[in-house]
């Protein structure tokens, strides 16, 4: 019969009292795995969001460029990649990789027959290559770019909904693009809309635009290209393939830069702080609610046996036997309410799952979101830990209380 | 007012001696002191030529665990605890191997007669087998001596006799010696030596000491 048998059979003599406790520590614990659930699945659905929307997991650019905080968008092939082609080649057979896509960023004006003028952020693609990423394209109205380049004077694009807003655009309208080239010349190429598309950012939908590489090549009159965003089978491969591409492109001269989806997207890195933030913080509430409400039925199961300790006492318990008893009283109502609310948090999580509900769009972004969660297993694990660890410190007041126990008192108390 | 004034007792080892007097009188406390479970405010308690007062509490707990043992008016067993796991309890405190507390846990069941009643739990054994486990627990480890307070205080009177029985028994085999507060006076009629206290002193004793 150990401390902790003992403290079994003991959780048994008030079953009401019992239930109450474990209800506690039960809800506490399925409230941290549900947010924790949320802030998951929410860091995975932003990431490969990101990822998937045009990010990449990996960029490979000139270190100037990079060091720079960015391509210049006025001249932005003043510093692009000439032998893209090989380095793509040589990319793409790395065992990790899905596809290494070429994109130019160009920024410059567009104009319309009828005179409306708006400045204009693009970002040239490969079509086919972006499709076999992964890349989602979210496209309103018209038809997406074709694979093939176009040919001379065919040149199309897709312009994001604020943009198409501003200058009057619909599918198969005419567009005249204006930027400079790497030598600071200014260009012009007329296109026409292919389709409306949106990038799910409201203020980027205000100047967005997407055109063909061969368009850019036109336009800007250069072959040459920004980056080349790399996109991986697994998002967990990201730092072992970055390793990977790092040594392929070590001596390239110029000298070449490989950056992790993470280090592009600050914003993920915000977003993250916050909801980490935001799970802290319940995190101590729950810490708190448990803490006070087991402590006090902790204290009542032990003032209703004062006499019984007391005779345990008289029979040669020590002090600390005593304390290990009502220790271990605690720790089976955290180790069984941790369970218990693992169970109900894992229900909850299948529930709301296949409920596929909706949740407003974040601000600044256009669509909504589903609601979902994850299972979190080290959350699990976590959240058993910490119920130990709030049911302990639950069972200071009443471990005071048996260390003061007088044994005499004890004996006739009723 | 002090429970106790100038007791001046000695009770040798393996005696049987009954302690009565009104509520009040200093029965329990007097077992208190003996038991190591209350200290004097002034004088001495040896047990077994110990002097408790240089005993710590560690000391004491010890004492208490492996030469003494108690027996209570209302039992005081474990309610979650079948009658050989109260019985097996001291042995546990006292860190003995599962299979020697089993042993002699079954055999001191065995000696107050309850060993078919080993698995039933104190709330289904009437009031004379709760108290039968009682001695089984009080004795299990073979103590020194065995401090009874009230023993049959809460039983019927032939109920009563059995569990003097039994004490006048566990006595003659065991040498064990027993101190009883009772105020029963069927009890303190059966008992070898008798003694009676009044306002923390004591009034008589049938082994012909007198207090100072």
């Amino acid at each position: 019969m150990s401390a902790f048998r003992l403290a079994w059979r003991n959780l048994g003599r008030n079953r009401r009292r019992t239930a109450l406790s474990l209800a506690g520590v039960a809800a506490g614990t399925a409230a941290l795995l549900l947010t924790a659930g949320f802030v998951v699945f929410s860091f995975r659905g932003l990431s490969e969001a990101m990822i998937h929307g045009g990010l990449g997991h990996l960029e490979v650019a000139r270190a100037a460029t990079v060091a720079a905080s960015g391509a210049t968008l006025e001249r932005p092939l003043a510093a692009g990649l000439d032998d893209w082609r090989e380095l793509q080649a040589a990319i793409e057979a790395l065992p990790r990789v899905r596809a290494a896509a070429p994109t130019v960023h160009v920024a410059g004006m567009g104009s319309t027959p009828d005179g409306r003028t708006a400045a204009f952020l693009g970002l040239a693609v490969d079509p086919e290559r972006e499709r076999r990423m992964g890349f989602d394209l979210k496209l309103r109205g018209g038809h997406p770019l074709a694979d093939a380049a176009p040919a001379t004077g065919e040149d199309e694009i897709l312009v994001a909904t604020g943009l198409a807003e501003t200058l009057g655009l619909v599918p198969g309208a005419p567009l005249t693009l204006l930027a400079l080239d790497p030598d600071g010349m200014l260009n012009a190429l007329d296109v026409r809309v292919a389709g409306i598309v949106t990038t799910g950012v409201q203020e980027l939908d205000t100047r967005y635009l997407k055109l063909h590489l061969a368009t850019a090549a036109r336009l800007l009159a250069s072959e040459s290209v920004s980056n080349l965003v790399v996109t991986l089978d697994a998002t967990r491969d990201t730092e072992a393939a970055r390793q990977e591409i790092a040594a392929l492109v070590a001596g390239h001269e110029p000298a070449l830069a490989v950056t992790g989806w993470r280090e592009r997207a600050p914003f993920y890195g915000q977003v993250r702080n916050l909801y980490a933030g935001i799970f802290w913080f319940l995190g101590a509430i729950v810490f708190v609610l448990v803490v006070l409400s087991t402590s006090n039925t902790l204290t009542m199961a032990v003032l209703e046996r004062v006499r019984e300790l007391g005779t345990l006492r008289a029979i040669g318990a020590s002090a600390g036997q005593l304390a290990r008893l009502v220790l271990a009283e605690a720790l089976w109502l955290a180790l069984f309410g941790a369970l218990l609310g693992g169970g109900v948090a894992a229900l909850l999580i299948a529930l709301l799952n296949a409920l596929h509900l909706q949740m407003p769009p974040p601000p600044g972004a256009v669509n909504p979101i589903d609601l979902r969660l994850a299972w979190v297993p080290e959350a699990f694990a976590g959240a058993v830990l910490l119920m130990l660890a709030v049911l302990s410190l639950a069972a200071i007041p009443p471990l005071v209380r048996v260390a003061r126990l007088r044994i005499v008192e004890a004996l006739t108390h009723r | 007012m002090p429970a106790l004034r100038g007791v001046d007792l000695a009770i040798g080892r393996g005696e049987l001696v009954t302690v009565a007097g009104p509520s009040g009188s200093g029965k329990s406390t007097l077992l208190h002191l003996l038991g190591g479970l209350d200290e004097p405010d002034a004088g001495q308690v040896f047990v077994d030529g110990t002097d408790l007062a240089t005993l710590g509490e560690r000391e004491r707990t010890l004492l208490r665990r492996r030469r003494l043992g108690f027996v209570f008016q209302t039992f005081n067993l474990v309610p979650v605890l079948s009658a050989l796991e109260n019985v097996e309890y001291p042995l546990l405190l006292d860190g003995r191997p599962a299979g020697e507390r089993r042993k002699r846990a079954a055999e001191a069941l065995a000696a107050v007669g309850l060993a078919a009643r080993s698995g039933h739990r104190p709330d289904q054994l009437s009031g004379g087998e709760r108290q039968r486990v009682a001695i089984a627990r009080a004795v299990v480890h073979a103590p020194l001596a065995l401090l009874a307070d009230e023993p049959t205080g809460n039983l019927d009177s032939a109920t009563a006799a059995g569990i003097l029985d039994l004490l006048l028994a566990l006595r003659r085999e065991r040498g064990t010696t027993i101190v009883i507060a009772t105020h029963d006076p069927a009890l303190v009629a059966r008992s070898p030596r008798r003694l009676v206290l009044r306002d923390g002193r004591i009034e008589s004793d049938s082994a012909g000491e007198r207090p100072r």
